[in-house]
């Protein structure tokens, strides 16, 4: 009924995609670097997984689990481990682990300080929270093309997106961490004469510890999540078999390669989860 | 008391809305039952490149405003378009590239769709590097960094060009996404040319990244080499030259023969799930008239990028500009009122 009026147009669009042609051709040396760091770093860690052997792996896993969460729990994990390496999805598995691995690395170490500062300067959550409301909304093509662009095809793009959708839970939670705890407790250290940095350090943190590791636990089940996306800009790994199968439309080999993605995030779950709950302070 | 009569007003309000809309609605809907008798709205597969997008709205242009049938685009990847199309929830796919897609080749043998005719033919796929690769770009101030390079063949001479930066030492070949046979067949040709020594043929997940990373390599003037097809969007902005390969020969074109020779030109059809074909022979009629050409397609998409038209803006112009090449498709009065939607 009511149109809206066409003087009101404005294509912000355009202004974006300029910029973007424009990072490319004029910082084209700044993102190459920043790729050569990344891919440096991912091919050395997927260099490291691949030499050790697998039952070194599959041992280490059954005794973390043992140690961490109990023996049933260790066999489990061994048995999932071992199906991933029954079905052939052993070597993309070692390529995912390094890519969200690496995603994971990115993102505490911005997230953590950052969600530290937001809880302490409330100007600083403001400003952060629509930027994690998109990160975490915003659809990832919009912003996998333009990656492509800067980072080129492959792994690095591909850790780029991981980690922007990765990101905003432990920002999240390590604020809301720092901010609930109790202010008796903060009260308590000042009064014993401690700086801000100590309160942080010796009280606010372990206090927050648990949070924080629930917010370690979903920032990694969120980059699993990715793992699909990421390999739709050429990176390889469980993620691409799934892509190929779904194509393809065979689904043996999707829910092989899906079924493997399951496994790979109980055990990262429940691994990371019961770390969480061990650093409870009482 | 108060809050009570705030309540009642609103619900009033409310309810007079409603039924001046209902009334409204019911009566544009009698009007038109009067004037055409339940014509079907032809839905039209998006399948997600430019020229499929470009033929929906032509077509729809034409169906809308010639023979008066609603027209509906459904977005969706060309394998989940099959199935809507097989189960009726879509009517028509403007382009089928029957040789990149296996499924359609079964559906169409069984009879779950229906083939109308070619929409064009003279399409190109293959290997493709940029121009300025070969003869430079004095404005862009390129040089040409291979220029003898002309055939699959010489790519084996220039392996140091394309460096992988995931695998130092090694070149990459950027081929398609994983699921088109094209995909398949490069890596097949790759091997019998020898490329593989030097080359990694790396397939991307979608053809939305490839044509990113060739933007990329494009606008920073650096060397790529990868698969690609023409008629697109891409190929209409950017000059890029086909490497050339052995005539097609259909005797070489099987996994065996290692498909030695070029793509052939690929028949880009037009199809239609049957039922709605039955309700609808004038759509047909027109569908199965319905030919334009690569080169067409490709003038259209370039009008697009060079004007910023949409792709409805697009359609028109091509209507415009092509009226001896529609007129055949349609009768004399459906050829009158499209001319008179155009002005």
């Amino acid at each position: 009924m009511f149109e809206f009026p066409q003087i009101f147009e404005f294509k912000i669009g355009k202004v974006v995609e300029s910029f973007v042609e424009w990072l490319t051709i004029n910082y084209a040396g700044f993102f190459d670097s920043i790729k050569t760091g990344i891919l440096f770093v991912l091919l050395k860690m997927q260099m490291i997984f691949e030499w050790i052997p697998w039952f070194v792996i599959i041992g280490i896993v059954f005794l973390v689990g043992w140690k961490v969460k109990g023996l049933k729990s260790g066999i489990a994990y061994t048995i999932m481990l071992f199906l991933i390496g029954v079905m052939g999805y052993w070597d993309q598995m070692i390529m995912t682990i390094s890519i969200v691995l690496a995603a994971v690395i990115i993102s505490l170490v911005l997230g953590i300080p950052l969600g530290i500062i937001s809880a302490y300067k409330k100007r600083v959550d403001i400003i952060l929270r629509p930027m994690l409301d998109a990160m975490q909304t915003m659809p990832s093509f919009v912003y996998l093309i333009p990656a492509i662009m800067l980072f080129g095809l492959g792994m690095v793009p591909a850790v780029f997106a991981t980690t922007i959708y990765s990101l905003p839970p432990v920002i999240r939670l390590t604020t809301l961490a720092i901010n609930s705890v109790s202010k008796e407790m903060k009260e308590a250290s000042q009064s014993f004469g401690a700086t801000p940095l100590q309160t942080l350090i010796k009280v606010e943190i372990p206090q927050a510890l648990p949070t924080i590791m629930t917010g370690v636990n979903q920032t990694t089940m969120m980059a699993m999540a990715m793992v699909v996306v990421a390999s739709m800009i050429g990176s390889k790994g469980l993620g691409y078999s799934v892509l190929i199968a779904i194509n393809r439309t065979d689904i043996a080999m999707g829910f092989e390669s899906g079924l493997s993605i399951v496994f790979l995030a109980i055990i990262i779950d429940r691994l990371t989860q019961s770390i969480g709950t061990k650093y409870k302070y009482d | 008391m108060k809050k009570f009569n705030k309540r009642f007003f609103l619900f009033f309000l409310v309810l007079s809305l409603i039924l001046v809309v209902t009334a409204c609605s019911s009566g544009i809907e009698a009007d038109k039952e009067v004037v055409e008798v339940e014509k079907d709205t032809v839905i039209f597969g998006d399948a997600g490149w430019d020229s499929i997008r470009l033929h929906n709205a032509i077509a729809g242009f034409i169906l809308e405003n010639g023979y008066g049938y609603e027209t509906e685009i459904m977005p969706g990847s060309s394998i989940n378009l099959l199935e809507g199309m097989i189960s009726g929830d879509i009517n028509v796919m403007m382009e089928m590239w029957q040789d990149n897609f296996i499924a359609y080749k079964k559906s169409r043998e069984i009879g779950e769709v229906i083939e109308l005719g070619t929409n064009f033919d003279d399409n190109a796929q293959g290997l493709y590097v940029p121009r300025y690769l070969i003869e430079g770009d004095a404005e862009r101030g390129i040089k040409a960094l291979a220029p003898d390079l002309k055939t699959v063949e010489d790519l084996k001479k220039y392996a140091n060009l394309f460096p992988d930066a995931e695998d130092p030492g090694r070149a990459i070949i950027y081929n398609g996404p994983p699921s088109w046979e094209a995909t398949t067949i490069i890596d097949i040709k790759s091997e019998f040319y020898g490329l593989t020594e030097d080359y990694n043929i790396v397939g991307t997940g979608t053809s939305a990244a490839l044509a990113a990373s060739l933007s990329a390599a494009y606008v920073k003037g650096e060397p790529w080499v990868g698969y690609y097809w023409e008629p697109t969007w891409i190929s209409g902005k950017y000059d890029l030259v086909l490497l050339e390969e052995a005539p097609f020969d259909e005797s070489l074109w099987t996994e065996e023969e290692s498909y030695a020779c070029e793509f052939k030109s690929s028949d880009v059809t037009i199809a239609v799930n049957p039922e709605f074909a039955d309700r609808n022979p004038e759509v047909i009629e027109f569908l199965t008239n319905y030919t334009t050409s690569s080169l067409l397609t490709a003038q259209a998409l370039a009008y697009m990028q060079e004007n910023d038209a949409s792709i409805d803006e697009a359609a028109k112009w091509f209507i415009g500009e092509n009226e001896d090449l529609w007129k055949n498709w349609v009768p004399e009065d459906v050829y009158s009122k499209v001319m008179a939607a155009l002005e």
